[in-house]
C-alpha cells in the first residue's frame, strides 16, 4: 500500500488530489459567502439561548441582503459585538427607525432579559452593519462535531492521524 | 507468533471475494434507499417525524451489520489461484492485468 | 468493498446522501400542506403610559407604555409533522412623525408554541413540562395548539423608544406574527401575500390607537 508513494507521480498525484479536495471545499465556503453578502454563511449554535428553536450543534444557513425588505422584528439573526469574538444568534425585538441606521435590539427567547447587557460598553443598540446575516435555513445536529472537537483538542489530533492514514492508505 | 497475528489481522480486516463486493455495493445501495424511501413515506402519513427518524436510524444500522462483516455469504467465490510453478497451463490471453484490483 | 473499513466508508457515504435527501424531501412536503392562518381578534383592552427608568440604579428617566390586549386566532395550520415550535408575537408600531416619517416596532407579548415532538426540549419547570408532555399523549401533532383565545393579556414587555418619550403618540396597532421553526429546512413567517398553497395572514393588526398622555403619580384615587 505504501509503495505507491514509491512512486512520484502517483504520489503527486494523490496530492493534488487532496489540494483539489481542499481548495474545492473552500471555494464553496467563499462562493456562498458571495451569493448571501455574509462574511459568514453557515454558523453552528453554539449555546442554548434561543432553545428550544435551536439546540447546541444545530446548523444555521444565514442570508445578509436586503432585497425584498429591510432587517425586521422577528427575524433572527447573528451578530457582531465589539470586542467579542463570538458571534450571537438572537431574534431581534425592537427597531425604531428605518434604513442602515435603524435601531434593533435583540433578545434570546430563551433568555429573561434583552440583550442590553451583552453589547459594548455605552452601546443600547444594533445598527444594521453589526448583523452578519439572517437566519433563513436550519439543519438539526449536524454541526455537533465542530462542537465536540473544540471543546475536545484532542480529537482533533485522532481526526488528522485517521485522515492522514486514510489518505496514505488509499489506492488511487 | 507472527502466524496468529496475521490471523487476527485478516480477521479485522474482512476482506472479501469479488462476488461479494459486487454483492455488498448492490445490498448497500437498494437497502439503504428503500429504508429511506419507507422512512419518509411512513413518516409523512403518519405525521410523524420522531417515527421517520427511527425508521431511517434503526434501517441504517441494520444495513451496516449486514454488510460490514465479512459474512460467510460474501465469501462463496474465492478466486481460484492457478497452482505455483503450474507453467504449462498459463496462456498469456488469460491473464487480466489490474493494477486496482490487485 | 474489499475490506470492512473500506465498507464502513461507503455505506456511511451513501447513508449521508440518503439522510441528506430524506431531510430535502422532508422540508419540501411543508410546501405542500396549506396554510390558511386567521385572527380572528386583535385589541386592546388598556393602554397606559407610565414613567420608570430602565433599571434599578439608572437615573435616567423613560415613558413605558403598559398595553393590555385580547387575542383570538387560529393557526392550527401550522403544525405538520415537520414544525419544531411556532414562534408567536404581538408587536406594537407606531410611525415617528418628526424622525422623518419613519417606523417603531417592539414586541409586547411572545409565546413559544412547541410540537409535541419538541415537548422535551421546552424550558419549563419540570411540573408544567409533564403536563405538556401529558396533554399530547400519543400525539405527534398536535393542531389545537395552534388555536389561541386570550383574553386581557398583561404585556411581556413594557415598551419604550431611544427617546424615552411615547406618551400621547398616535396611529399606534398591534400586529401579531408568527414564525415557524421547522426540524429542518427554511424558517418562515406570516406573509402579506399567499404563496402557493400558503394564505396570507388574515386580519393580524387591530385598529389604531394613541398613546395616552403619562399618567400622573400618586395621585390618590377618587
Amino acid at each position: 500500500m505504501l509503495s505507491s508513494l514509491g512512486n512520484p507521480r502517483q504520489a503527486a498525484a494523490q496530492i493534488l488530489n487532496f489540494g483539489l479536495v481542499l481548495s474545492t471545499a473552500f471555494m464553496m465556503w467563499k462562493g456562498l459567502s458571495i451569493v448571501t453578502d455574509s462574511p459568514s454563511p453557515i454558523v453552528v449554535v453554539l449555546s442554548g439561548s434561543m432553545e428550544p428553536a435551536f439546540q447546541r450543534g444545530d446548523l444555521l444557513f444565514l442570508w445578509n441582503r436586503n432585497w425584498l425588505q429591510d432587517t425586521d422584528v422577528g427575524e433572527v439573526v447573528v451578530y457582531n459585538v465589539k470586542d467579542k469574538e463570538i458571534p450571537i444568534v438572537h431574534r431581534v425585538v425592537r427597531k425604531f427607525g428605518d434604513g442602515p441606521e435603524a435601531k434593533l435590539l435583540t433578545k434570546g427567547d430563551n433568555n429573561g432579559a434583552d440583550d442590553t447587557d451583552l453589547y459594548a460598553k455605552g452601546q443600547d443598540y444594533l445598527v444594521r452593519k453589526d448583523i452578519i446575516g439572517s437566519v433563513v435555513g436550519f439543519i438539526p445536529f449536524v454541526g455537533y462535531v465542530t462542537i465536540m472537537l473544540s471543546e475536545h483538542p484532542w480529537l482533533k489530533t485522532v481526526m488528522l492521524g485517521i485522515m492522514g492514514l486514510v489518505v496514505v492508505l488509499q489506492r488511487e | 507468533m507472527d502466524q496468529v497475528l496475521d490471523r487476527v489481522r485478516e480477521g479485522a480486516e474482512g476482506q472479501i471475494d469479488f462476488e461479494g463486493q459486487k454483492l455488498a455495493e448492490l445490498i448497500v445501495n437498494i437497502s439503504l434507499s428503500l429504508v429511506g424511501a419507507i422512512a419518509f413515506i411512513v413518516g409523512y402519513l403518519q405525521q410523524d417525524i420522531k417515527l421517520a427518524l427511527y425508521i431511517a436510524l434503526g434501517g441504517s444500522a441494520m444495513v451496516f451489520v449486514a454488510v460490514v462483516p465479512a459474512w460467510p455469504f460474501f465469501k462463496r467465490n474465492p478466486v481460484k489461484w492457478l497452482p505455483v510453478g503450474g507453467g504449462a497451463q498459463v496462456q498469456a490471453a488469460n491473464l487480466v492485468v489490474d493494477e486496482k484490483a490487485m | 468493498m474489499y475490506s470492512s473499513i473500506v465498507r464502513i466508508q461507503n455505506t456511511f457515504g451513501f447513508f449521508t446522501t440518503v439522510a441528506f435527501c430524506i431531510a430535502a424531501l422532508i422540508a419540501a412536503s411543508d410546501f405542500f400542506s396549506p396554510r390558511a392562518p386567521t385572527v380572528n381578534s386583535l385589541k386592546t383592552t388598556s393602554v397606559q403610559v407610565v414613567r420608570g427608568r430602565p433599571h434599578y440604579y439608572s437615573t435616567k428617566k423613560e415613558e413605558y407604555a403598559i398595553i393590555k390586549f385580547s387575542l383570538d386566532a387560529d393557526l392550527s395550520d401550522l403544525f405538520t409533522w415537520n414544525t419544531k415550535q411556532v414562534f408567536v408575537y404581538v408587536t406594537a408600531e407606531w410611525p415617528e412623525i418628526n424622525g422623518g416619517n419613519t417606523t417603531n416596532k417592539a414586541v409586547i407579548w411572545d409565546s413559544i408554541i412547541t410540537s409535541p415532538s419538541a415537548d422535551h426540549l421546552t424550558n419549563l419547570g419540570p411540573a408544567s413540562k409533564k403536563k405538556l408532555i401529558k396533554s399530547a399523549k400519543g400525539k405527534s401533532i398536535d393542531k389545537s395548539r395552534g388555536k389561541l383565545s386570550i383574553k386581557n393579556q398583561r404585556p411581556k414587555y413594557q415598551i419604550t423608544h431611544p427617546t424615552g418619550k411615547v406618551a400621547s403618540k398616535d396611529g399606534v396597532q398591534l400586529k401579531l406574527h408568527y414564525n415557524v421553526q421547522p426540524w429542518v429546512g427554511p424558517l418562515t413567517w406570516n406573509q402579506d401575500k399567499h404563496i402557493g398553497l400558503w394564505k396570507a395572514l388574515k386580519n393580524g393588526v387591530s385598529k389604531s390607537f394613541k398613546f395616552p398622555a403619562v399618567k400622573a403619580k400618586d395621585i390618590p384615587r377618587a
